[in-house]
């Protein structure tokens, strides 16, 4: 891995030596648009050749990129393109310092490299955390270097000018973290405190979000504008059910019941298999992975499973449903008027025997009282006949 | 045949009956559903309302309807103490006893139906009073009658039993008794005019259904009629009281009393038909009467009961206990059905919706009835409620001075004035 | 009954000429008391407009509404989709279709409460649960009068007002044109805010009568019967709406110009000053007076004659 650290070049001259033409720069701005079309100082109101020009002037920001308990996914995602150039593309606009998947180094040469990656750079290189610190046993269950990873991130975040979580791992713990948790693994946020860290969570997260971030701290000086746990707003503000393309299907009541039946091959809502965008902040439903169309979970037929959220992700069950938390009109309307009131068995039975039984005795009591051939009729003079107590 | 001159208690009967344990069983079911309604609220099953449907059973029967059938305290009352009908004063207390009866179940099935409660203490906060409104007036009105004149109007036979009863008690008693007479003409001035007041405006309550009330109900005069229709009621649970006294305890009935109060039935009866009539004529709607189908039906079948049964009361036929007692059974029934028209049976509220009462509402509904009844048969038993003759006094006299010795039941010296 | 036509006659004329006379007296005192005004709607009075033939049915101000009213929504149907069938507690404003039975004609109708200029539900409340704005005209509930009672939902033609069924601290429930909404800050009430397409519009009455009259004006023939219901329907509502379809169609009652608590004009002028009641009062306990002391006297000698203490 080249390590320029003593003089950074422009992206624009990174971009030159490596061999890509204006047409490809501008294609990767187009979708910097695409990816945030908001809530980015970078893309705000700005067209790609806007943006190509502020890039283009910017220095490569130098990046760290520390692996803990992860699975390299988060590194995978950024190489996981349909075209092969872009993953390139990312590693020429971005100047990765240190990468533990993709430097040749290994051994003591590697903590060497570290060394040197940190102190060249020191308040201002940003670091990206992939995968979750174990705290149990004094943070033992991963050692790096003879020290446990707590403190390789602890030092090497001292002297970082931003943290970028990248990943649900990093976020907030990921699997690692899952029931019962064994090696207490925790995300940055909870070991790290005093430098700006941005939560990217995700399982992986869409690597256009973190070349989003990373550029607008290269290019604009900041980093994007971030909700209450820390997630930048252009990419985490909405669930992925407001955004589905399969909403119509929600709304109109049309859903998969089962995986292969004929909902499912329709492309119906998957809401009853278990899906979890309405309670997922993510951005996939508009920005798809490996820049082809409905390369995501639910674009292939698979209910989300919440992967970016703490309390959904690896907690609720991939095929327990969830509350919408939101309120859809649906496909029907109410009538001008509705039937209202129902006529329960039990009750007119009720009214029966009690009209019954009130009619009845009434009728044997006046029965009983004709019976006495008894009459207020004149003749009939009132004595004052003793009458006994019974 | 008998003549009644005085009031004198059931005797030689005991209190506690198979009936008693019937009716104190459908009691505690009753209270054991009100506590559920009062933390569950009142929809679901508790009850049938809904909101176009916003009075339920018991709003409108057991106050609305049964507070009609309990208006002989007002209605028999006029008739002896403002018309000087002396006959009459022998039932007054049967009279004042079943309205107290109707009037406080009443308001226990109200405190049950309204769904705040807790507010209820504005009524007597006149600040807050909004003077438009007819239930305003009947909240006033009501909580003032039942618990000021007819409260106090119902006090002397509870004196006399603890003159009889509680030798030590007596001076108080007595004392009681003696400021009550100074003032009772007050008191039943009051114990008339407030019923007629709220009673009418029960009746008016319904006049702000507008046209959802069906038109041969709705008139601007409905509490006149409301009020009027009291009026026969009042005598018919009165005189059905007294017939069932006759069946049950074998008391003898005084002919010249019964047949005075048929005749106010049936003047009554005829002359609240004759206006009911005229104001349907009046208003224009007279085709209604035979066209609106069900509502049409309704009508007739509630002005036959009432005016059918009058009609029999005021001929020979009538004159037989029988007859009597299923005369007036049958235009309290179609009375019953007048006063419960306006809100349910030809209440339209709104396309599409209808109302039964569920199954917990009507058993609520029939526990406060059940309360009046063993009320009612309780005090009949221990106070001197039902009309008697002064022969059957000394009679019971004799009785209990035995049951009880040194109690001192005839014999009294004349008063002092 | 052995009686002369003389006792029969007197009878008659005791049992019926009072009624009669309060009958009488009580149709003739509104002609000679003054007649009650007629209310009118404040200066201020504000309102909405709906005008049914731009309303595409969207029913967007059903989720607006129920957000800035922190209302849950309705999924009683299917334990997920908002739809309740008609207004309820937790249903302030509703979007309702009305359709031919062959499907021919449709229009959507938005119902919430009328905001009425003489509300029949303010005149029913015995306590001041339900209030009009001095100012606004918004007829709003006060929870601290309301005792649960409902007469508001039996005097409500408009079958506006809901009553909360569950639980045992019950609400009555009703559109208040976001008068919480908009002290907190917003500018609009939720549906008006959010309608795509302007059906329904906030703001003064007399403006929104305005408007009207110039759609209708320069559409005549559009509007059903050229009028927009809720100007005079009722003694006047704030809530204004024109439609293509008949009013009755799309649920709106006809219920006159005179509005709801007009009705009672005879009962509450038998009630004037008290007069009436406080004579009958009167006259009342003078004869009461006048049996009592006679009544007193014959007991007095029946205690002589038999020796048994009088009842009261």
């Amino acid at each position: 891995m080249a390590n320029d650290s003593f003089e950074k070049e422009t992206i624009a001259q990174s971009l030159k030596n490596a061999g890509y033409s204006r047409r490809d720069f501008l294609q990767l701005c187009t979708t910097l648009v695409a990816t945030a079309p908001m809530g980015l100082a970078l893309t705000d109101k700005a067209t790609p050749a806007q943006i190509a020009k502020k890039v283009a002037k910017a220095k490569k920001p130098s990046v760290v990129w520390l692996h803990f308990q992860d699975c390299t996914g988060c590194s995978e995602t950024l190489l996981r393109t349909s075209k092969p150039d872009v993953a390139d593309l990312i590693i020429n606009v971005i100047s990765l310092d240190y990468h533990e998947t993709l430097m040749v180094a290994c051994g003591h040469q590697a903590e060497d490299a570290l060394k040197s990656a940190v102190n060249d750079n020191a308040g201002k290189f940003v670091l990206v955390v992939e995968g979750a610190i174990p705290t149990k046993d004094q943070g033992t269950f991963m050692m790096m270097g003879g020290r446990p990873a707590m403190d390789v991130l602890r030092e090497v975040s001292s002297k970082a000018a931003a943290i970028i979580a990248m990943g649900s791992c990093a976020s907030w713990g990921g699997v690692p973290s899952a029931d019962p948790n064994p090696t207490g693994s925790t995300g940055v946020d909870q070991i790290i405190s005093g430098i700006p860290i941005v939560n990217l969570p995700g399982c992986p997260p869409n690597p256009y979000t973190l070349l989003g971030v990373v550029l607008e701290y290269a290019v604009m000086g900041k980093l994007p504008a971030t909700d209450d746990l820390k997630r930048p707003k252009f990419a985490y503000d909405r669930v992925i059910h407001d955004h589905c393309p399969r909403r119509a299907h929600f709304d109109a009541g049309r859903f998969a019941g089962n995986f292969g039946d004929a909902g499912h091959r329709e492309g119906y809502c998957l809401f009853k298999l278990g899906c979890k965008g309405p309670v997922t902040h993510a951005g996939c439903s508009t920005r798809h992975f490996n820049e082809m169309v409905d390369a995501w979970p639910i674009g292939t037929g698979a209910p989300c499973f919440g992967c970016t959220e703490q309390k959904v992700g690896f907690r609720i069950p991939a095929f327990s449903t969830v509350d919408p938390h939101t309120f859809t009109p649906p496909d029907t309307y109410a009538p001008i008027s509705s039937s209202v009131g129902k006529f329960g068995a039990a009750a007119a039975g009720l009214v029966g025997i009690a009209a019954g039984a009130i009619g009845g005795a009434t009728w044997a009591a006046s029965q009983k009282l004709a019976s006495s051939e008894e009459t207020i009729a004149a003749e009939a003079k009132p004595t004052s006949t003793p009458v006994g107590g019974k | 045949m008998t003549r009644w001159e005085r009031s004198v208690p059931v005797y030689g009967v005991p209190v506690i009956t198979r009936g008693f344990w019937a009716l104190l069983g459908l009691i505690a079911v009753g209270l054991g559903l009100i506590a559920i309604r009062e933390v569950v609220g009142l929809g679901g099953n508790i009850s049938g309302m809904s909101d176009p449907f916003a009075w339920g059973l018991w709003k409108t029967f057991n106050v609305m309807v049964l507070t009609g059938l309990g208006s002989g305290g007002f209605a028999v009352g006029i008739a002896a103490w403002v018309f000087n009908n002396e006959k009459l004063h022998s039932v007054m207390r049967v009279a004042l006893l079943t309205s107290v009866l109707a009037y406080w179940t009443g308001l226990f099935a109200l405190g049950v139906d309204v769904g705040r409660p807790w507010n209820f203490y504005w009524v007597a906060w006149p600040a807050t009073w909004n003077l438009h409104s007819p239930l305003l007036e009947i909240a006033v009105c009501i909580m003032l009658y039942a618990t000021v004149p007819l409260f106090l109007e119902n006090l002397p036979p509870v004196f006399e039993y603890i003159i009889y009863e509680f030798p030590k008690l007596r001076g108080i008693a007595e004392f009681c008794e003696s400021v009550m007479k100074k003032v009772y003409p007050v008191i039943i001035g009051l114990a008339y005019i407030l019923p007629i007041m709220h009673q009418s405006s029960l009746g008016a309550l319904m006049i702000l259904g507008g046209n959802r009330v069906h038109t041969l109900w709705q008139t601007p005069f409905l509490p006149l009629i409301y009020v009027w229709a009291a009026g026969f009621l009042g005598y018919n649970c009165v005189v059905l009281c007294l017939l069932l006294a006759k069946l049950a305890w074998k008391r003898d009935v005084d002919p010249e009393v019964l047949s005075e109060m048929n005749k106010i039935t049936v003047w009554v009866v005829y002359s609240w038909a004759a206006f009911q009539l005229l104001d349907i004529l009046v208003r224009g709607k007279f085709f209604h009467l035979f066209t609106d189908g069900y509502y049409s039906i309704l009508y007739w079948v509630e002005t036959a009961l009432i005016v059918g049964s009058a009609y029999v009361l005021s001929t020979e036929k009538g004159k037989k206990l029988g007859t009597m007692f299923l005369a007036h059974a049958l235009c309290a029934l179609g009375g019953m059905i007048y006063r419960f028209a306006p809100t349910t049976l030809a209440f339209h509220a709104k396309d599409g919706a209808t109302y039964f009462p569920s199954a917990i509402e009507l058993i609520v509904s029939l526990s406060f009835v059940a309360i009046a009844v063993l009320a009612y048969l309780v005090a009949v038993k221990k106070l001197a409620i039902l009309p008697g003759s002064n022969q059957d006094w000394r009679n019971m006299a004799r009785y209990e001075e035995q049951v009880k010795p040194g109690i001192k039941l005839t014999g009294y010296a004349p008063a002092q004035h | 009954m052995d009686m002369t036509r003389r006792e029969a006659f007197k009878n008659l004329a005791k049992g019926t000429l009072p009624v009669l006379a309060a009958g009488c007296v009580s149709t003739v005192l509104p002609g000679v008391a003054h007649a009650e005004e007629e209310k009118q709607a404040p200066e201020g009075a504000l309102g909405l407009l709906y005008d049914a033939t731009r309303c595409v049915g969207c029913k967007s101000c059903m989720v607006a509404c129920s957000q800035a009213n922190d209302l849950k929504p309705d999924t009683r149907i299917d334990g997920l989709h908002q739809a309740p069938p008609t207004l309820n507690y937790f249903t302030k404003n509703i979007i309702k279709l009305y359709r031919t039975e062959d499907g021919s004609d449709h229009s959507y109708f938005k119902q919430q409460c009328m905001q009425c200029v003489d509300p029949g539900c303010v005149n029913a409340c015995m306590f001041g649960g339900l209030r009009k704005d001095v100012e606004t005209g918004v007829v709003w509930w006060y929870g601290a009068k309301c005792v649960g009672c409902r007469y508001c939902e039996i005097a409500c033609s408009f079958h506006i007002p809901q009553f909360q069924w569950d639980g045992f601290n019950p609400k009555i429930v009703k559109c208040e044109l976001c008068r919480e909404h908009i002290a907190k800050g917003a500018k609009q009430p939720g549906c008006t805010e959010v309608c795509p397409t302007q059906a329904v519009i906030y703001g003064k009455r007399e403006d929104l009568l305005k408007e009207a009259k110039s759609r209708i004006a320069a559409s005549p023939g559009k509007y059903f019967e050229n009028r927009v219901y809720g100007e005079h329907d009722a003694g006047g509502t704030q809530v204004l709406y024109l439609s293509r379809v008949s009013f009755a169609n799309i649920g709106l009652p006809d219920l006159g110009e005179n509005s709801i608590p007009s009705g009672l004009k005879y009962p509450h002028a038998v009630y004037k000053w008290m007069a009436l009641p406080m004579a009958l009062f009167a006259g009342m306990v003078f004869f009461a007076n006048r049996n009592f002391k006679e009544h007193d006297h014959h007991l007095v000698e029946d205690q002589k004659k038999t020796g048994l203490r009088p009842q009261l």
